[in-house]
């Protein structure tokens, strides 16, 4: 939100435009956590995500006179992922979810949450169509408003919004069973 | 409700970080194939675009340059041989007529005597 004020991303850009290799190693550490998430959740395994993470990389060395921005920049790694990543699921028939302790991958296990509801949201997500799953994830993972997805995605404002609608009403439906039995233990 | 769910989702969705060897092994990658090595690249084939059609462009002026001059010169030859013919021609006309009249004389002295 804070995109306006100055961001020191910005002078690592212009050193690593210029040719500075510490300076894009910079850029790569500052956004690969963005990238690479965005990649295991709409993919659904670690070495496709490994392997999606550094193909944007790679892509970003060769485009980097093209990028103006640390903003411009985010958008740029945040398009090219999802894009990516939305080919490749529309290529392969269904998505192959793999071993429990890459499940546990999936989300984030730093919080108190219930890891059983989270593995019915993971569930949940794996079963949206590649463009809902990308926008729910830069709704959600990357806490983008529906204009700027629809940027992103280069979609409709209208059909980000009933992506969004339709995903949230199936999630809460299919959460509902658990959810309370989560409050009440909170409660407790 | 619909907070309780997005909020939810917020939680549920927090970024993850590779693992600590992928990290390091796309920072080594991404550092030995720097930004700056790609300029050259770019720089070369966008100016060796232009050369190619120049190449190309000049290659196929030569050709028809090369047909139109065979064509040519296969015109004048035909038309040389055409001349050397018609040359050959009027000379056998010539040496014919000259035998006819010889032969037409010697007739006409013969006739004149046995005339007479």
């Amino acid at each position: 939100m804070n995109d306006a004020a100055a961001d020191p991303l910005d002078n690592e850009l212009a050193k690593a435009r210029s040719g500075e290799r510490a300076a894009f190693g910079v850029l790569v550490q500052a956004h690969q956590r963005s990238v690479y998430s965005l990649a295991l959740r709409m993919l659904g395994t670690r070495d496709l995500a490994e392997d999606l993470t550094q193909e944007v990389f790679m892509q970003l060395n060769g485009n980097l006179r093209s990028i103006d921005s640390n903003r411009h920049l985010r958008f740029w790694l945040r398009q090219v992922t999802s894009n990516r990543a939305i080919d490749q699921l529309r290529r392969r028939a269904r998505l192959q979810w793999t071993s429990l302790e890459e499940e546990t991958q999936l989300f984030s296990d730093e919080e108190d949450s219930d890891p059983l509801l989270q593995r019915h949201m993971r569930a949940l997500l794996a079963e949206l169509s590649p463009p809902a799953r990308a926008v729910l994830l830069l709704r959600y993972q990357e806490d983008l408003d529906p204009q700027d997805i629809a940027r992103t995605l280069d979609m409709p404002l209208n059909t980000v919004k009933s992506h969004l609608k339709r995903s949230l009403e199936s999630m809460r439906e299919k959460t509902a069973g658990l959810v309370p039995a989560r409050c009440e233990d909170n409660s407790t | 409700m619909s907070d309780d769910i997005e909020s939810r989702m917020r939680a549920a969705l927090r970024p993850v970080a590779p693992r600590e060897e992928f990290a390091q092994k796309l920072l080594a990658q991404t550092i030995v194939d720097p930004p700056a090595r790609s300029k050259p690249r770019d720089f070369t084939a966008a100016k060796l675009r232009p050369l190619a059609w120049w190449l190309t462009a000049s290659l196929a002026a030569s050709l028809v340059l090369a047909v139109g001059v065979h064509r040519h010169l296969e015109q004048q030859r035909m038309q040389q041989s055409g001349l050397e013919a018609r040359r050959e021609v009027l000379k056998a006309l010539r040496v014919t007529s000259q035998k006819l009249n010889l032969a037409y004389e010697a007739v006409k002295s013969q006739s004149e005597k046995s005339g007479v």
